[in-house]
């Protein structure tokens, strides 16, 4: 009996496919960061967005009502004002409360990993997929051993 | 290479992984005290200018005016439960050490001025005390909650950060080392 030619690795293959798109647009999703504020009070927001507030849990200076994080919130305007950088308005704060004021962690030293782990996890998903995704399309489009124990049944 | 040897280096390199990992947090990043610990130990305390309680311009302290005596910093408040619990031995400090020039300093945070009036009447305490009005001091200090307590010695530098009730001996034992030249 003639084997019928099939790829039985074909929905290995879409899997792959479908991790490498997710991937893909995790990493997108990931490195694109958000649109530059266009005003000083979008500016503010932002930068408050950043910051924790010190009296409570999760929250950020930009959304705690608590009457600290309000306070911040005019500090950060006042500074701006004043022609201060959001750079230097962060590191004012980092200042007294250390990088835990930061609602994410900073991109340097020991918290850095925060950010490097999870890109690095995806690649290596990425890259394994990729290498999956070769190897199903090099493998022979029939399979002998499965068609003799077909036939065999 | 056999299916069973492939499957024992993955296993390996798997466990290995793991164990880096696992490392990594253990030493790494457990070792970061900087979340906790305040940056501001060992650095100049952040100058303020506060007036008292009644508001009047009688009331008010200035920090660079205490120069050259230890200040013992309290942020409090009237609804906080363990800044009575502190209330007495931070008075009996003042009481003790007052005249070998020590300041305690009470902080208002984050109050109503009549509920801290009344809270200063019915506690007894004979310290001076000032209010945080708009909380730009508590963020100077990097304050988390009340109470919180800073040291200062006489150079007006910040040597200690106390989180939650003083210690009655801890604190004694630092002024003591403090007024006698020391700084740790």
């Amino acid at each position: 009996m003639s084997a019928t030619r099939r790829r039985p690795s074909g929905s290995a293959a879409m899997v792959t496919v479908a991790v490498l798109a997710a991937v893909g647009a995790l990493l997108f999703i990931g490195l694109r960061g958000d649109p530059p504020p266009q005003t000083r009070g979008q500016l503010a927001h932002q930068i408050a967005s950043g910051l924790r507030c010190p009296v409570c849990q999760d929250l950020s200076a930009a959304d705690s009502p608590a009457p600290i994080a309000r306070q911040m919130r005019v500090q950060i305007d006042e500074k701006l004002a004043k022609g201060e950088t959001a750079a230097e308005i962060r590191d004012g704060f980092i200042a007294a409360y250390g990088n835990s004021v930061l609602m994410t962690p900073p991109r340097h030293g020991l918290a850095s990993v925060a950010y490097g782990f999870p890109l690095g996890a995806l690649g290596l998903a990425g890259l394994v997929a990729a290498l999956l995704l070769r190897r199903s399309l090099r493998r022979p489009m029939s399979d002998e051993t499965e068609l003799i124990r077909t036939e065999g049944r | 290479m056999s299916t069973a040897q492939r499957r024992l280096f993955l296993l390996a390199g798997v466990t290995a992984l793991v164990l880096a990992l696992a490392g990594f947090l253990a030493t790494g990043v457990g070792k970061d005290h900087s979340i906790v610990a305040s940056p501001l130990v060992g650095k100049q305390a952040p100058d303020f200018h506060l007036q008292g309680l009644d508001g009047s311009a009688a009331s008010a302290v200035g920090l660079s005016d205490l120069r050259g005596q230890v200040v013992v910093l309290n942020f409090w408040a009237s609804w906080c439960t363990e800044c009575r619990i502190e209330q007495a031995v931070l008075d009996q400090t003042w009481q003790r050490f007052r005249d070998s020039g020590v300041v305690v300093l009470g902080v208002n945070f984050q109050d109503a001025p009549g509920d801290a009036l009344d809270y200063v009447a019915a506690a007894g305490s004979t310290y001076p005390v000032v209010a945080d009005t708009d909380s730009t001091t508590a963020l100077a200090y990097g304050l988390r909650g009340v109470p919180e307590t800073f040291v200062i010695d006489q150079a007006g530098q910040i040597v200690e950060r106390v989180i939650g009730p003083v210690n009655a001996e801890r604190l004694s034992s630092r002024i003591s080392t403090l007024l006698a030249g020391g700084s740790r």
